[in-house]
């Protein structure tokens, strides 16, 4: 029997149903339940294709199934001569074409759903497009969201120690898939450099650099269309390689990687900051099928391909030779980020927007419990892996 | 699009082994007035690839930067001056950057360029 509730009992009663607590005729659950029928199809077809089949890395090492890391021994960074020879001599792919064309999809869903959603985002959320960074157990309101995003970005700074001192701060940084350009404008100020980003959306482009301009940044932030596994960089360019939650769009992960080494300098920090699942144990090959399931549908809603493991990554970058790698858990200090959003979303500003903003940004709303779900189950973790360059 | 991003934009098409610089073919440069910052620009004399520069702003309509240039010139007011105004000041807000290698055309649209790569060039 549908209820008319109020916007406070609606939230308190979809985060009570994202927490797994029974409840009947309510009306987002009956919403909730007739789009995972539909959804389920869509991601099984889609991402069934990525999993399924080999994608062989750069360093010709065919994947286990599900895992997108390999024992690669020996592996090093390649730069974009030796790239464009392997590429070569293998006879053109890597990757074979029902693969490739997946990929692609993925690309253009990804730039489509940024396309779509980065407006209503930035007027609620304002610039950054990240978690805030809170401390265990506190309260929060709303307005400290913003302090806690841009705490987030000094946190991953000194995790990595990325020095201050003027001699050796960066002097050029990248942003790989810098949304509309909040962390590119931060990162540019804090060091007094120039900083470029990166973003798949041309939406996002447009608007990060209307944005740096308002903000007088113009002349030290700039931003291009395009792929952070194909950057449009030359080898050792940038002193901060920075990527803040995109990892997790990455398709190839050993490509994305690789990249991100590429076209950091000699002494250059990396610093990744992404969703992972869980690591495996020793015993397990892949995560359970419940699991799988879960993140399948998160997957769908925001246009994300198979995830890996923080483990997964530190193995990349070690194989790598790349030094001083630190990784950690911070699922602690994101846990009031998702519950926050969902209260936005079901504010009377949040409802109209997703309304009037398109189905690709309803989805991804409806998908945030099971954000909650993944995190609660120690599914999810909101990982921070850093490195740096050898000199 | 600064000529300071120009100078750090390369075409990574597969097999393509100097994709650097891009070729700038120009529809609408704009100049945009910039804050003139000495130590930033004497900080990035040393990571841009100056003839690059010199030929890009040549495109753009600005003759004015000297060919050459040494570390010493830095200390040159006019020089720093010209500098800036070659890397700073110049926007192309539309055109083409064309990969000197294989003549594929990325566009430039509202300033911001599109260096996506089709799926046979990666």
């Amino acid at each position: 029997m549908l209820q008319i509730l109020s916007t406070k009992q609606l939230t308190t009663r979809f985060i009570h149903t994202a927490s797994g607590e029974a409840s009947q005729g309510m009306i987002i659950g009956c919403i909730h339940s007739s789009f995972w029928s539909v959804s389920s199809f869509a991601a099984s077809n889609v991402l069934g294709g990525l999993t399924r089949k080999h994608i062989t890395l750069f360093t010709g090492c065919p994947l286990p199934r599900d895992r997108f890391t390999t024992s690669v021994q020996g592996a090093r960074i390649l730069n974009k001569k030796e790239m464009a020879v392997r590429q070569a001599s293998l006879g053109g792919v890597d990757v074979d074409l029902e693969t490739k064309t997946n990929v692609e999809k993925l690309k253009r869903g990804i730039a489509e759903f940024y396309d779509e959603s980065s407006g209503i985002w930035e007027d609620i959320w304002g610039d950054h497009m990240h978690h805030g960074f809170y401390d265990p157990n506190s309260t929060i309101s709303l307005s400290d969201h913003r302090a806690a995003q841009v705490r987030m970005i000094e946190e991953a700074l000194k995790f990595a120690s990325v020095p201050e001192d003027p001699m050796k701060k960066p002097k050029s940084i990248v942003d790989v898939g810098c949304g509309i350009g909040g962390s590119s404008q931060y990162l540019a100020r804090k060091y007094g450099t120039e900083c470029t980003g990166i973003t798949l959306s041309p939406v996002q482009a447009e608007r990060a650099r209307a944005l740096a301009a308002a903000q007088g940044l113009e002349n030290k932030v700039s931003f291009e269309v395009a792929d952070a596994l194909n950057q449009p960089f030359p080898d050792g360019k940038f002193d901060l390689v920075w990527s803040m939650e995109s990892g997790e769009h990455m398709p190839e992960k050993a490509k994305f990687v690789n990249e991100l080494a590429r076209v950091a300098a000699p002494g250059a920090r990396i610093i990744i900051v992404t969703w992972c699942h869980r690591n495996l144990s020793s015993s397990e090959q892949s995560l359970n099928p419940d699991e799988n399931k879960l993140l399948d549908k998160i997957c769908d809603a925001y246009y994300l391909p198979t995830w890996c493991s923080t483990d997964d990554y530190v193995k990349l970058l070690q194989s790598l030779s790349l030094q001083d790698i630190k990784a950690a858990d911070w699922s602690e200090y994101v846990a009031p980020f998702w519950p926050a959003v969902i209260r936005s979303a079901l504010t009377w500003k949040g409802i109209t927007s997703l309304i009037l903003s398109g189905w690709k940004t309803i989805k991804g709303a409806m998908v945030m419990p099971l954000m909650m779900k993944g995190y609660k189950k120690g599914l999810i973790k909101f990982a921070i892996i850093t490195c740096r360059k050898p000199e | 699009m600064r000529l300071l991003t120009h100078n750090m934009l390369s075409s990574n098409i597969k097999g393509v082994t100097n994709g650097f610089p891009l070729r700038i073919e120009v529809e609408k440069v704009v100049e945009k007035s910039v804050d003139f910052n000495p130590d930033f620009l004497k900080n990035m004399f040393a990571k841009i690839e100056y003839k690059a520069l010199v030929e890009a702003s040549r495109i753009m309509g600005y003759a004015e930067l000297p060919d050459h240039a040494e570390p010493s010139m830095l200390e040159s007011d006019d020089f720093l001056r010209k500098f800036h105004h070659a890397l700073m000041e110049l926007h192309l807000e539309e055109g083409t950057l064309v990969c000197p290698e294989t003549g594929r055309r990325f566009p430039v649209n509202k300033g911001v360029p599109n260096m996506l790569l089709h799926e046979d060039e990666v």
